[in-house]
């Protein structure tokens, strides 16, 4: 009887563990990133049930960005509370603000890289651009106008689709950060 | 006595179906959560961690975005509002562009009076902006639709 008993125990016991164990590899760095998190729900959450948690998590803490006329703000969760502004050279810290994920880290850097480069080609390429339109405005013979325009519009291309690579980056980023999220 | 297995047994498998609730959930999102990347000018609606392309967003191409988050109501109600706003944003932009274009093309015609210039770059100014506002508006929306989205993945 009693080995009956501890058979039929252990027969339970096994697909428990196998699940827990699985569940357990996938969350691991969900749980690093909450603990580092600096949610003040946290005390709460090994006491409410997964899926009410990590609604309210990805609720409140979920991240996403808005444009506004050349610049972008960061909002965070279903109240959209903007928590800083990124764009034309402006210095918000994403990677610090997503710090609790790797891989967006990986790509908020990749972001930094391309908006500033992006920013500094597309100012560029403009002003290059507006001279050659003055100069053509001015004296049409000159043979230095097309060749600024040219490069002008060379430089806002350029400039364009890095700042475009910059806010797909940014996107992985926040899609990254959100994953990570306790879910 | 007998029981006694029964009843564990019945837990135990409570406890899988917890267990798999929680793997579902994450493996959900790494295969089903959407996000918007650009491509040469156009904007792409990726899914999951491979990066899927499921629609592409371009002048006078779109994609019906309700349709693909219709799970999520909240979504579904800012896609909507992307599909109010991106179609005249797109057309008072290229409006406005061509009206830009025409002005400078009028201004180097001679003997033409200089209001129908001024005029025309006001105009083709104005259309520009109110069409980039309207642009702005709609891929605000379409981010807001996708957030929910992922928000509201089972």
């Amino acid at each position: 009887m009693k080995s009956r008993f501890f058979r039929a125990l252990s027969l339970c016991a096994l697909p428990v563990s196998v699940v827990a164990a699985s569940a357990a590899a996938q969350q691991t760095g969900r749980v690093a990133t909450s603990a580092t998190s600096t949610k003040p729900s946290s005390g709460t959450a090994a006491q409410s049930p997964v899926g009410v948690d990590s609604s309210r998590r990805y609720d409140s803490q979920a991240l996403r960005f808005e444009a506004r006329w050349g610049s972008a703000d960061i909002k965070r969760g279903t109240d959209g509370v903007a928590v800083g502004t990124v764009g034309w050279f402006r210095d918000f810290d994403v990677e610090q603000l997503v710090v609790a994920s790797p891989r967006a880290v990986a790509e908020a850097r990749s972001f930094r890289k391309d908006n500033f480069r992006g920013s500094l080609a597309a100012v560029a390429g403009t002003v290059t651009l507006l001279s050659g339109i003055v100069v053509t405005s001015n004296s049409s013979n000159n043979a230095a106008s097309p060749v600024l325009i040219i490069l002008g519009v060379g430089g806002v291309a350029w400039g364009a689709q890095h700042l475009q690579l910059g806010y797909s980056a940014l996107s992985r980023a926040f899609w990254w950060y959100n994953r990570d999220l306790s879910r | 006595m007998l029981r006694v297995p029964g009843i564990l047994f019945i837990v135990s498998c409570a406890l899988v179906t917890q267990a798999t609730a929680v793997i579902a959930q994450g493996s959900n999102y790494e295969t089903r959560a959407l996000r918007i990347e650009g491509h040469h000018g156009d904007t792409r609606i990726v899914r999951g961690a491979d990066g899927n392309v499921v629609g592409t967003i371009g002048i006078f191409r779109g994609v019906n975005v309700a349709q693909l988050v219709a799970e999520s109501d909240r979504a579904t109600l800012e896609a909507k509002r992307f599909a109010h706003d991106y179609g005249p944003g797109t057309v008072f932009l290229s409006l406005g562009i061509a009206t830009l274009g025409a002005s400078i093309g009028v201004s180097h015609i001679n003997d033409v009076n200089r209001s129908i210039t001024t005029g025309l770059t006001l105009a083709g100014t104005g259309l520009i902006v109110y069409g980039a506002g309207r642009l702005q508006n709609a891929y605000n929306a379409l981010e807001r639709s996708i957030w929910w989205y992922n928000r509201d993945l089972k």
